[in-house]
């Protein structure tokens, strides 16, 4: 038994050096850290040089409720900028011109500038995927002009621009007419042999003097290069292909020729099915859409069949002629956004070998059927227009 | 060294029975062991034994009709009932032993039987002889009668003393069940427990503990349904109990205990009576001492303390919703401030972004880290609770508002202590009254929760958390795991662990416990409509 | 006196193989190298698996209530047996610091970078040293609890990762060389299903012998089933990319997001780990304890413990230099180094036995 008690008492110091000795490694008080909500990427002056904003929030700031509508009062955020050979090095850097620690893992949004994605970007993902501080649910956007510049913006209902970025992806799905790639999602297309990155696009808009952040269309990378972006109609197109219609306005001539109608996507899916005909791959696509029907400027009644199946037909039109156009861009551009390699892969292992790498010559020829099954589902509060009969 | 200790504890174990032995001898050289014919001599030596203490009373008197005989009573005041011994003992003496003619080979002198059978118009009489129980039972309330001439004396019982009525517990109350509690009387309290359970086989053994307060404890257990192994058990480890002082069922408890050093308790505890009838008729063996309304059970479960009286008394759905929401409220007492000081200072990763920025900001300009406002709080909420429990009633708004407004309000604005960690220390406080048989030991377990969480985060929590889950599963209680139905998992006792099942459809007592009686009920007794009859 | 006076229930023998099995495979998927097909080579690796398992109850079954190190004795002599017991000791012992290992190195990798791995690993020694001093039972208690939360986390976590899944990950199936197949299947088999030798030390306190073969079976099959889940789960989310990732479950919770509220749960996975972990480190460790106080004839282990530990702490500290070397052994060089342990020995010594009609009453 005494032996026992002597173990034991062992035990007890050995614990309580190690509790003391552990007690300083990672222990970072909420007050200590400096936590980043954005991160812009630019050129920096110095050739080969990259330049690094940081968007900082100040909590005591942000929550000021009082404070809001002052105006005279400090901005909640505080850019900082740094630059260096390496994501890495440039990160480091900040401890120089901020007291607390970076912190990243409430990072909600990474901007890459065009010049940079033009150059490539994979070289600088390799930090934002090894760092176990960055998750993988961030938006990954590329900025038309510079990243810090857009992390200047005005955000008037957020306090914070990075966010206020963050929450227009979050709501782009209400027109379906931007992307919205989430850094897995980019990294699985980066490490695909086939498919062609995208990402969200942001540019400034100035209006009344503020400058404004505004979130539109797709820029497509080859590689891991910026090679040219989708404007409105062409990112639906694209996301009508990959499934990734969540809703939005489509707008479509009267049958009755004059005035326009909208109607409101309610949902969507997409298949892809290549096949083999002739010897040539040939890839199917089909979209299946539900509507509604949500406004109309005409005084015609769109409610009698006839009419309703000619709206039926206009919308699987416009569908068509969407996805015709990202297909024509994407051809251009010599980009596999759509990832049908994968579906030959998935579809036609044995092929799939032979042609893989030789896919880039397969693709701009490649033809696709698009069949659009496009669904009117209801009309509304109204059935007729506001007309005396 | 060690050596040097184990002697020294050898030594203090022989010493200690010397001064035993001692300590009887003295006792027997002072009285004699048994009573003499000659009642002044018998008084003289208990005069002796009794000491000069004035609450005990000696009343010498004679009686007869022919011929004089001297008698005394002896009682202690205070702890009989007066008119027992005027109009049941004394009266009947003095006044009506004219009335009673002895046989003719008799006198009233010899004839104490004759006393003893026809005179007294008590109850509960008996003979004794020796002074020891003489003075036993004279202490403990009842009279004494020396008649001169007899070497036997009367023991009349007259127990009567002021105590509590039976009121409504204190600790345990219920918005529905029965109202009545535990008092201090052991004998109020079998009456209690016995008119709960009305079965021949319900057993009260009385045993005395303590070589000086020599307190009545009493075992019950009801024979059939419990593990005779466990009654023996039981019986062995009261035995072993050589103190000289049980005033409380919790020096029984310390002493019978499996683990004397664990947190956790391994006997539990009830002052209300269908309570223990439940657990007697589950199997488990009931002791009562006297002095106390607390009466022990054992062997105890770790999810004893999570079941309550009220939860077989309202219907099952309520009932296992409330369960659950007591391991619930169970779980946030221990881990609430652990799991903030680790969220806060190591994983604010997993802290939902609108929530780490509220939590910043009201970090913003705190002097101190979190584990400091962490122990803080707790140690303050914890000498506010202490301070609640002994302050005099009139007193008691004082402490809340100074614990709410000073303490909670002004040191929030103060910037003293975040408000976050205010709210967390709350919580735990108002979780930690949902179990109140674990909330000495969560006490514990949150300190050394939240100390780990400081040091090591998640990861100190973790390991705490595996080494209390190891403790509780090698725990045993009277050969019970402690941890049973869970660990090991014995599936038809869960049928009251998460979920309380409906009442007919618990055929079988607890298996864990004693299981010497499995079958608590009829199958298929749940009830079911009438046949339809057909109305003509 | 006896060595262990407790005794075990088939189910939670069940539990404990379970936990056991599950053990550090959370993070790392077994058969990983089979790419997208990682869920096949495990459903191989168990049929592999399923195979020793019934070598290994047999063996246990015809020596009821003798532990590997005790039938060593009986199969190959007092010499002979002495020295294949003393590999089996070294080999629990190696397996218990490798696993010991992977923890200090996912610790220190993912949560507290800054912090010396030695603090994880002597922490969790201890722990297990405190269960198995507290003997088999204990173990086993801790087994079913545990066991029963992490099915339920590995089952949550699943489902609230099923709308971030695309099948269409998994196809083409079988899209790898049947040699590459084999080698990620024999992987698996080897890691966790193989590990079940360890329960040579185990299943002989069983209660009743007979439920050894259905209770192990019941075990690898509900093991086989839950790890399919977790690389389906992976693999799904993760895609092309699971290959890059150190820990790829890790990486597929952290993906959990539902609506911005429930997210940020791989915290999880980190308590899974620690708890399937204990588990496996301490059935290993028991057994290494046990196997040495047999062999050396002792009346408790209970002294062996502390020793041991202590050699468990410093060589999982010294075997890698890093992490990379710890991945490169597993993947590379475990499945060969275990063969003759987890297949040569066991089928000689039921071969023997039934040769010679051992063990003779």
């Amino acid at each position: 038994m005494p032996k026992r008690r002597k173990i034991l008492f062992k035990l007890i110091i050995f614990i309580i050096f190690i509790l003391s000795i552990a007690g300083c490694w990672n222990r970072r008080e909420l007050d200590t850290l400096a936590i980043v909500f954005g991160v812009g990427i630019d050129k920096a002056k110095k050739p080969g040089n990259i330049e690094i904003t940081a968007q900082v929030i100040k909590p005591g700031e942000m929550k000021s409720p009082q404070g809001g509508s002052g105006g005279g009062g400090e901005k909640p955020y505080w850019n900082l900028t740094s630059s260096g050979k390496t994501i890495f090095s440039a990160v480091r850097e900040f401890t120089h011109k901020s007291n607390r620690k970076l912190y990243f893992p409430h990072n909600e949004i990474i901007i890459f500038s065009e010049d940079i994605a033009k150059e490539g970007i994979r070289k600088y993902m390799d930090f934002f995927i090894r760092d176990p501080e960055i998750r993988r649910l961030v938006w990954v956007l590329v900025a038309k002009g510079n990243a810090s510049e857009v992390l200047e913006t005005k955000a008037i209902l957020e306090k914070v621009p990075a966010r206020n970025i963050a929450q227009l992806i979050e709501a782009r799905a209400a027109t379906s007419q931007a992307s919205a790639v989430r850094l897995q999602e980019f990294l699985t297309r980066l490490m695909s042999k086939t498919t062609a990155p995208i990402a969200s696009v942001i540019e400034i808009t100035r209006e009344k003097k503020e400058k404004i952040a505004r979130l539109i269309g797709t820029a497509v990378f080859k590689d891991d290069k910026l090679v040219g972006y989708l404007n409105k109609s062409e990112t639906r197109g694209l996301l009508w292909v990959i499934g990734e219609v969540k809703s939005g306005i489509i707008v479509v001539k009267s049958p009755g020729g004059n005035g326009e109608v909208s109607l409101e996507i309610i949902c969507a899916s997409s298949k892809i099915i290549p096949e083999i005909k002739d010897n040539n791959i040939h890839i199917r696509v089909e979209i299946t859409e539900e509507g509604n029907l949500g406004e109309q400027t005409s005084a015609e009644d769109l409610t009698s069949l006839p009419a309703w199946t000619v709206l039926e037909r206009r919308q699987s039109e416009a569908i068509h002629n969407e996805v015709r156009r990202a297909l024509k861009k994407a051809q251009e551009l010599n980009t596999d956004i759509f990832a049908f390699g994968e579906a030959v892969h998935r579809k036609y292992p044995e092929l799939w070998k032979d042609i893989e790498n030789r896919w880039d010559e397969y693709f701009p020829n490649i033809e696709v059927t698009i069949n659009v099954n496009a669904k009117l589902r209801r009309s509304g509060m109204t059935t007729k227009p506001p007309k005396p009969e | 060294m060690l050596r040097f200790l184990a002697k020294k504890l050898h030594f203090l174990q022989l010493l200690s029975q010397n001064s035993e032995d001692k300590q009887e001898s003295k006792s027997r050289e002072s009285s004699q062991t048994s009573l003499s014919r000659d009642i002044t001599q018998n008084l003289k030596v208990l005069k002796d034994i009794l000491g000069p203490s004035n609450d005990i009373n000696i009343r010498e008197f004679s009686f007869g009709y022919e011929e004089k005989v001297d008698a005394a009573i002896i009682f202690v005041d205070g702890m009989v009932e007066k008119t027992t011994i005027n109009e049941s003992i004394i009266k009947p003496l003095m006044y009506d032993s004219h009335l009673f003619t002895p046989k003719e080979s008799q006198t009233i002198t010899t004839s104490i039987d004759l006393i003893q059978r026809s005179m007294i118009s008590v109850g509960d009489v008996k003979k004794v002889d020796s002074f020891d129980e003489l003075v036993d039972d004279c202490l403990y309330g009842d009279t004494v009668l020396l008649i001169d001439g007899s070497h036997e004396a009367l023991v009349i019982s007259t127990k009567g003393w002021e105590s509590r009525g039976v009121q409504e517990p204190k600790t345990e109350a219920v918005v529905r069940g029965p109202r009545e509690g535990f008092t201090e009387t052991l004998r109020t309290n079998t009456t209690l427990l016995r008119r709960k359970i009305r079965d021949p086989n319900f057993i009260f053994e009385s045993m005395q503990l303590g070589q000086r307060t020599k307190t009545s404890v009493c075992l019950a257990y009801i024979k059939g349904i419990v593990n005779p192994k466990l009654v023996e058990e039981v019986r062995r480890r009261l035995k072993r109990i050589k103190t000289d002082a049980i005033l409380e069922s919790g020096y029984i408890e310390e002493f019978i205990e499996d683990a004397p050093f664990s947190p956790f308790a391994t006997v539990a505890n009830s002052e209300k009576p269908d309570v223990i009838a439940a657990k007697l008729l589950e199997g488990r063996v009931a002791i009562l001492v006297d002095g106390t309304p607390m009466v022990l059970t054992v062997p105890m479960l770790f999810i004893e303390s999570f079941q309550s009286a009220e939860d077989y008394y309202s219907r099952p759905y309520y009932a296992s919703l409330i369960r659950t929401l007591r391991f619930i409220a169970y779980t946030i007492t221990i881990l609430a401030p652990a799991v903030y000081v680790a969220l806060t200072t190591y994983h604010q990763e997993s802290i939902p972004t609108p929530l780490l920025i509220t939590m910043a900001a009201a970090r913003e300009g705190t002097p101190f880290p979190a584990i400091v406002e962490a122990l803080m709080m707790g140690t303050i909420y914890e000498i506010l609770w202490e301070a609640g429990i002994r302050l005099p009633r009139p007193v008691g708004s004082a402490i809340s508002i100074v614990g709410a407004l000073v303490i909670g309000e002004s040191a929030v604005s103060a910037g003293l202590i975040g408000a976050p960690m205010v709210i967390v220390v709350a919580l735990t406080a108002i979780t930690s009254f949902v179990v109140p048989a674990q909330s000495d030991t969560a006490t514990m377990l949150r300190f050394v929760l939240t100390v780990f969480a400081s040091v090591l985060g998640a990861f100190g929590i973790m390991i705490v958390l595996l080494g209390v889950l190891i403790h509780l599963s090698a725990l045993r209680s009277f050969g019970t795991p402690y941890f049973s139905p869970l660990a090991p998992l014995s599936p038809r006792d869960l049928k009251d662990v998460f979920a309380r099942v409906p009442l007919w459809a618990m055929f079988t007592r607890p298996r864990t416990i004693g299981w010497h009686d499995p079958q608590r009920q009829e199958f298929r007794l749940d009830p079911h409509p009438p046949p339809e009859e057909s109305e003509k | 006196m006896k060595l262990e006076g407790g005794k075990i229930s088939s189910s939670h023998l069940t539990f404990l193989m379970i936990g056991f099995m599950i053990g550090s495979s959370l993070i790392f998927i077994p058969g990983q190298t089979a790419g997208h097909d990682a869920w096949l080579a495990i459903l191989a690796g168990l049929a592999e698996g399923l195979v020793f398992a019934v070598i290994y109850t047999t063996l246990a079954m015809r020596f009821a209530g003798k532990t590997l190190v005790q039938f060593n004795d009986i199969v190959y002599g007092p010499y002979l047996g002495k020295a294949i017991s003393i590999a089996y000791l070294w080999y629990f012992f190696h397996l218990a610091s490798l696993v010991l290992r992977s923890f200090g190195d996912f610790f220190t990798a993912i949560i507290f970078p800054e912090t010396p791995m030695i603090v994880f690993i002597v922490l969790t020694a201890l722990i297990c040293a405190t269960a198995v001093r507290n003997g088999l039972e204990v173990i086993t208690r801790c087994g079913l609890i545990l066991v029963v939360t992490m099915s339920l986390a590995v089952l949550t976590t699943t489902i609230l990762l099923f709308k971030d899944m695309k099948l269409t990950n998994f196809l083409p199936v079988f899209d790898i060389p049947l040699k590459d197949f084999i080698k990620a299947s024999h992987s698996a088999a080897t890691f966790p299903f193989g590990e079940t030798v360890a329960f040579l030390m185990v299943i002989c306190f069983l209660e009743n012998v007979k439920f050894a073969k259905s209770s192990a079976i019941k075990a690898l099959i509900i093991t086989g089933l839950l790890l399919v889940m977790a690389s389906v789960r992976s693999i799904g989310v993760l895609g092309v990319t699971a290959p890059i990732h150190t820990y790829p479950s890790f990486q597929a919770v952290r993906l959990i997001n539902i609506g911005n509220i429930l997210t940020r749960l791989e915290i999880i996975v980190v308590g899974n780990l620690l708890a399937m972990g204990f588990l496996k480190i301490s059935v290993l460790y028991y057994g290494t304890v046990l196997g040495t106080a047999q062999l050396l004839k002792l009346r408790s282990y209970l002294p062996l413990v502390l020793p041991i530990g202590a050699m468990l702490v410093s060589f999982s500290i010294l075997q890698f230099d890093s992490v990379i070397e710890n991945i490169f052994f597993t993947f590379e060089i475990y499945p060969y180094y275990v063969i003759p342990f987890q297949i040569g020995l066991p089928l000689l010594s039921l071969i023997i036995a039934i040769v010679r009609g051992l063990p003779k009453d």
